[in-house]
């Protein structure tokens, strides 16, 4: 059971298609764990195809199209419907490992423990997952149990999705599968649960800034690990 | 079109999906060609008008993905016209983020792949038109605005954002006309 939904305007966008890869990353990973959301989805797509039905179309021959597309379709190798299903199928991890989300299986193929992971602190490690030309930072975030994250702003907004074990701050408690979207004004102080270690997608449109007097050492790490910005 | 004849050619359809799938059907995939290489031009042309190479192309991928995909559509979770306009969608992001100035290593096919639920449900069939006949006759009966600002977010592609931004209004009253027109489509209900 998740409490904490991608807002309805972002559904919208991610179910048009109009919203941002990564972000559409973070709301893909949430579906996974939320069979409201995608009931909401399951509507919204209903909404787009008959917006797409409805779409004027121009009085144009396609015939030379049509001739060229059937050629096309004649020189492909025969049908490949199963090349990509080999290494999204779904794999049965063993009872102590974690299940990674099938969006993230594209940058996770086998374990969260194979990234590289950077320590920052004794008790909190980063993995890059990707950094998009000129866009946002994906990364994964891993804190041991009961410990406190560092405290940071940042200049963008963030997305965080829980992935395992649970957190908390001044304005609730979020668990697996829980959406949190903060924007640039927010300055929070997370702590996790302490039954559990914690995992967290996070998506960032601009690079985290770590404030206070020891994790300023730490802000020049993060920025080279975030190569495209100009902060 | 009369509504008989829709349910009718909508079911034309659906014969030929199975034709495909079942025994490679060409004059099958050439009568979808007809069908459906027009409003996907259309859905690529409101994104970038003028840009008719993207469109030919973005067509084309599609009709090669109804080709290769026809036996993994299930007609329980989801009409054509909807399995068909995901295909639109997902095949237009991704020529776009290939072809444009920040391209982007992020595969969408991963994305939405999850999103059709695979409990089977006996009433989810019934549950499915329901909501589908709610919409249309929803749609149909929306004041302009709200319907303008539905056709930029879906068919030009763009955000809440951007859609304020390129008619002048406050995000605000974006967000608001979309929200009252998904709660008279009864597909928004506030949690
Ligand atoms: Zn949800």
């Amino acid at each position: 059971m998740t409490n904490y939904h991608p807002s309805i305007e972002m559904l919208t966008d991610y179910a048009a298609g109009s919203l941002p890869l990564a972000h559409s990353l973070c709301v893909s990973t949430h579906l996974e764990h939320c069979h409201e959301c995608q009931q909401q989805i399951r509507k919204l797509e209903m909404l787009g195809s008959h917006l797409f039905d409805q779409t004027p179309v121009e009085e144009r021959q396609l015939s030379s199209l049509k001739d060229s597309f059937f050629d096309t379709l004649m020189k492909q190798p025969k049908v490949e419907t199963h090349v990509k299903q080999s290494h999204i199928e779904k794999n049965t991890p063993h009872w102590d490992e974690y299940k990674i989300p099938s969006s993230l299986r594209q940058f996770i193929t086998k374990s969260y423990d194979d990234l590289t992971w950077m320590r920052l602190s004794p008790s909190f490690k980063i993995a890059t997952l990707y950094n998009e030309d000129g866009g946002a930072q994906i990364a994964l975030t891993r804190v041991k149990a009961g410990a406190h994250m560092p405290t940071h702003t940042h200049t963008g907004d963030e997305i965080t999705l829980v992935l395992e074990g649970a957190f908390s701050d001044e304005s609730g408690v979020y668990r697996q599968g829980d959406f949190i979207n903060r924007d640039a004004s927010h300055k929070h102080k997370p702590i996790v649960t302490k039954d559990a270690e914690c995992i967290c997608l996070t998506v960032l449109d601009a690079p985290i800034e770590f404030t206070g007097w020891f994790t300023r050492l730490l802000n020049p790490i993060i920025r080279r690990y975030h190569p495209h910005s100009h902060a | 079109m009369e509504r008989a004849t829709q349910l009718q050619s909508d079911e034309q359809r659906i014969d030929d999906m199975f034709a495909i799938a079942e025994h490679r059907d060409q004059a099958a995939l050439a009568r979808l060609f007809d069908h459906y290489v027009p409003k996907v031009r259309a859905f690529c042309l409101a994104k970038q008008p003028g840009a008719n190479l993207m469109a030919d192309d973005i067509a084309q991928e599609v009709m090669i993905r109804i080709w290769n995909k026809a036996h993994t559509y299930k007609q329980e979770s989801a009409s054509l016209n909807t399995w068909v306009f995901t295909l639109a969608r997902n095949a237009r992001i991704d020529y776009l983020r290939k072809n444009s100035r920040h391209q982007s290593n992020i595969d969408p096919e991963y994305l939405w792949q999850n999103v059709v639920d695979e409990n089977a449900d006996p009433f989810k069939d019934a549950q499915q038109k329901k909501d589908q006949e709610r919409i249309q006759q929803g749609l149909d009966k929306l004041p302009a605005d709200q319907k303008q600002v539905l056709a930029k977010v879906y068919l030009e592609g763009k955000t809440h954002k951007e859609a304020a931004e390129e008619l002048s209004l406050p995000l605000g009253t974006i967000k608001s006309r979309v929200r009252l027109a998904l709660h008279k489509l009864t597909i928004y209900v506030k949690r």
